[in-house]
């Protein structure tokens, strides 16, 4: 993949957003839960460039804290949901048997329901005395975790058993190449080259899914900005102040759409394309050339 | 293939429009209608069974004695009543020439059948007046008493409530005993409920002064913002009540600013900030105090209730009886919040605190499902206690999970609420506050074994030495810094300007429509 022909377009938005959420200590103005009741409810000036909330934060320093706080979230849920994924599909498919059919049929029940419900139950069963040392917020990317795996344990399986049929397999077999080697030498990067570009699109979905727990209350704990928390919270002040609404949507449908995007184009990048433009003028031309040339020599022997 | 012309589309605009206006139509040939919104369907309003919402049983149902503006206790289906010096008995002089919806007569019989459906009944001994129960005699064909075991010095207000001291029709039930139809005495009657409305007709044959309007409809709409829509497009008429549609101060806000007429009044509910009894933390008195004295409780009145809400450090406001004398509202002081966890042993300052090597950190147990808003309240307070140097750890959890927690004492720090009239303050100290009391998921606020013989002392104590006895369990609240009362919340409502002569409720578990006539 060369660089000068990544979508930068579509990337760029996507890329911003991880860099203000790994800058954001950098980027904010405000302590994001400093509450000033002298400062209620402004609109942008030079103090507080997007105004402040209900309870006199400034909304700029929570939108980047925000940032900050879906793109750690995500990472670390992706990072697991991947591993957990890519292990147990590649193990059965690469088993086979009865381990497969266990595995798999693991695979299909999570996959039968909706990833955001089964998170939501799980934050149900956290909430219980026995987890009361783990933070709400690790619950919710322990929650999403356990409910976003199963996608990727079906690809990874798909690819296993795929490449498991091609004969340099075989060959590496006959040469004695153990099944750790095979594995990791020729299955694993095919594995992974398509289940990283899904999970890139998956992001926007998991930054969503992060928004939408927190805005049913059962996601991060507050002072920690989010924004679904700041939505939900917005929610009450719609009618007069209806930026407090509009500036977390606003991030956040642009993050999912550049994600979405994102995700789409790498997709895309795999898929041979049919040759036009100026590729198939240089294309045509080459084969002139090469016509001409063989013609020349054949005209010559 | 269907070709839509010119005289085709307009004709079906024209159609169009005039379907659209139907029901601004329907609306003028019915004006006499009452339209008010309610959070949740009625439900069958079975008196009974703890299944149907609070809001409407008091307009088809009536009680022995009403209560009043202020707590004043009001004739209902008894003209007289007459408490036995030694509180054992009390007489009542049944109104005469009532009869229910039915065409049933209302009289002695009646009146006797529908008490001894709850009166010494298990399910019902949270009523005091029920668990005292021992017999009634019918003096005459309008006259019973009812005997007690012994004095319920809250006898009477006790016979205000919303459910189950009602009276229903004897022929409303089935071979079971159970109700089969919502029939009693009251003003209005249930013409048919669904899960979207109830409709409510007047009751021509009521005893009382009958409504201005024929019909009344109970609009189920559970957002509240659609609700404030709902009013602002003429489509409801009345909008309020905390146990009917609640309205936020803020939405209030926003429709007094539209032409909306809202109506707040002082409530008769306290919000309270609880003390888990069986924390380590929280058995520190100097914990408690340090978050007693941390918080503005003047910040939160107005930052997050508009103004519609008055600080308070009282358990009960002076709208219910018996409240006790009033405590003037402490401003904020962090410093001597600080003061008092030092004196406690405590070390550190404004960046943390602690104990025998052991940091500060205080659990505060929310639910958004359990109480609307019980967030921003905790996120305000965790920001002042932050400045004391408290570290509070928000869990937000769901309704299940905070039944779960809450009569286990699995916190710090929690909301509560009183009952608010008719009920308190008996309801609240008998249920919140005593150890044996079952209130299920809805957890104590404080118990203590010196408090429940307080209380105990205080519930049965009648006539000019009850006000000294509930004094005592007040002190003694506030002496040991027992619970943190924040707010007492206005009563809100909201209505459409058309709707004249509108006036509150008695309680907020009443529906309004005493008094209103529409344009």
């Amino acid at each position: 993949m060369q660089i000068g022909k990544l979508p930068w377009a579509i990337l760029a938005p996507a890329i911003i957003f991880v860099l203000i959420g790994v800058f954001a200590p950098l980027l904010m103005t405000h302590d994001t839960a400093h509450q000033d009741y002298g400062a209620l409810l402004q609109g942008p000036s030079l103090s507080h460039w997007l105004g402040t909330d209900y309870l006199g934060r400034d909304m700029w320093s929570r939108i980047i804290g925000g940032a900050r706080t879906s793109l750690v979230a995500m990472v670390f849920v992706l990072a697991a949901a991947l591993f957990m994924g890519v292990v147990i599909g590649s193990l059965a498919g690469y088993i086979g048997g009865a381990t497969e059919l266990v595995l798999i049929s693991a695979i299909d029940i999570m996959l039968a329901l909706p990833s955001l419900i089964i998170a939501l139950a799980l934050i149900g069963v956290f909430s219980g005395e026995n987890f009361a040392w783990i933070s709400d917020y690790w619950k919710m990317i322990l929650a999403l975790t356990v409910a976003w795996w199963a996608n990727y344990a079906r690809m990874s399986r798909a690819v296993v058993v795929s490449e498991l049929q091609q004969p340099y397999i075989e060959a590496a077999r006959v040469m004695g190449a153990s099944h750790l080697w095979i594995f990791t030498r020729h299955i694993l990067p095919h594995v992974l080259g398509l289940v990283v570009v899904y999970a890139s699109a998956d992001a926007g979905a998991l930054v969503l899914a992060i928004a939408t727990l927190s805005f049913l209350g059962l996601g991060v704990a507050p002072p920690t900005p989010e924004w679904g928390q700041m939505l939900v919270d917005g929610m009450s002040y719609i009618e007069e102040y209806p930026s407090l609404v509009i500036i977390p949507g606003f991030a956040l449908t642009l993050v999912v759409v550049s994600f979405n995007l994102m995700g789409e184009a790498f997709a895309l990048q795999k898929v041979p394309r049919a040759v036009r433009g100026n590729f198939l003028r240089k294309r045509k031309a080459e084969r002139a050339g090469e016509e001409i040339a063989r013609a020349s020599v054949e005209a010559h022997p | 293939m269907f070709k839509l012309d010119r005289r085709h589309f307009l004709a079906s605009t024209a159609s169009v429009a005039f379907l659209s206006a139907l029901p601004n139509f329907t609306f003028a040939t019915g004006s006499k209608t009452l339209r008010v919104a309610i959070g949740a369907e009625t439900g069958n309003l079975d008196l009974l069974q703890n299944v149907s919402t609070l809001s409407s049983y008091t307009v088809v149902f009536d009680s022995l004695i009403q209560y009043g503006q202020g707590g004043a206790l009001e004739p209902g289906l008894a003209t007289t009543w007459k408490v036995a010096d030694d509180g054992k008995s009390i007489s009542f002089d049944l109104r005469e020439g009532v009869t229910f919806s039915d065409g049933t007569g209302w009289d002695a019989d009646a009146a006797e059948w529908n008490l001894k459906r709850w009166m010494g009944v298990v399910d019902f001994s949270w009523i005091g007046i029920s668990a005292a129960y021992d017999s009634i005699v019918k003096d005459a064909p309008n006259k019973i008493t009812i005997k007690l075991k012994q004095a319920v010095p809250v006898a009477l207000l006790e016979l205000t409530i919303v459910r189950p001291v009602r009276m229903l029709s004897p022929k409303a039930v089935g071979a079971d005993g159970k109700q089969t139809a919502p029939i009693g005495t009251g003003p209005w009657i249930v013409e048919k409920y669904s899960s979207t409305e109830t409709v409510l007709v007047r009751n021509d044959k009521y005893w009382g002064e009958k409504p201005a309007f024929s019909r009344m409809e109970l609009k189920v709409v559970p957002d509240e913002l659609a609700r404030a829509n709902a009013l602002r497009a003429g489509e409801l008429d009345v909008i309020g009540g905390d146990w009917v549609a609640p309205l936020s101060p803020r939405r209030a806000k926003a429709l007094a600013a539209d032409g909306m007429m809202v109506v707040a009044e002082p409530g008769t509910a306290t919000t309270i900030l609880g003390f888990s009894p069986k924390s380590a933390v929280m058995q520190d008195k100097a914990v408690r105090q340090a978050i007693f004295t941390g918080i503005d409780r003047a910040a939160v009145a107005t930052v997050l209730f508009e103004g519609y809400a008055d600080p308070t450090i009282d358990i009960f406001p002076t709208t219910v009886p018996t409240a006790g004398a009033r405590k003037p509202v402490p401003v904020r002081d962090v410093a001597a919040a600080q003061a008092a966890l030092t004196a406690g042993g405590w070390s550190g300052g404004g960046s943390g605190w602690t104990k025998n090597g052991k940091a500060l950190e205080i659990d505060f147990l929310i639910s958004e499902e359990s109480f609307p808003g019980s967030r921003r309240i905790a996120e305000i307070i965790q920001g002042m206690l932050t400045e004391v140097g408290l570290k509070v750890n928000i869990s937000s959890v769901d309704n299940a999970t905070m039944h779960e927690r809450r009569p286990a004492f699995k916190y710090d720090l929690t909301f509560f609420a009183t009952y608010g009239a008719p009920y308190d303050p008996h309801g609240s100290l008998g249920a919140s506050f005593e150890t044996a009391a079952d209130t299920g998921p809805d957890g104590k606020i404080y118990i203590a074994d010196a408090l429940d013989a307080l209380i105990a002392k205080a519930l049965e104590t009648g006539g000019d030495a009850r006000a000294d006895a509930m004094q005592k369990v007040y002190d003694w609240l506030y002496d040991n810094v027992a619970a943190c009362p924040l707010v007492v919340t206005k009563r809100l409502w909201a209505v459409n300007p058309k709707v004249k002569g509108f006036s509150l409720p008695a309680t907020d578990y009443d529906l309004p429509f005493k008094g209103i006539s529409l344009g």
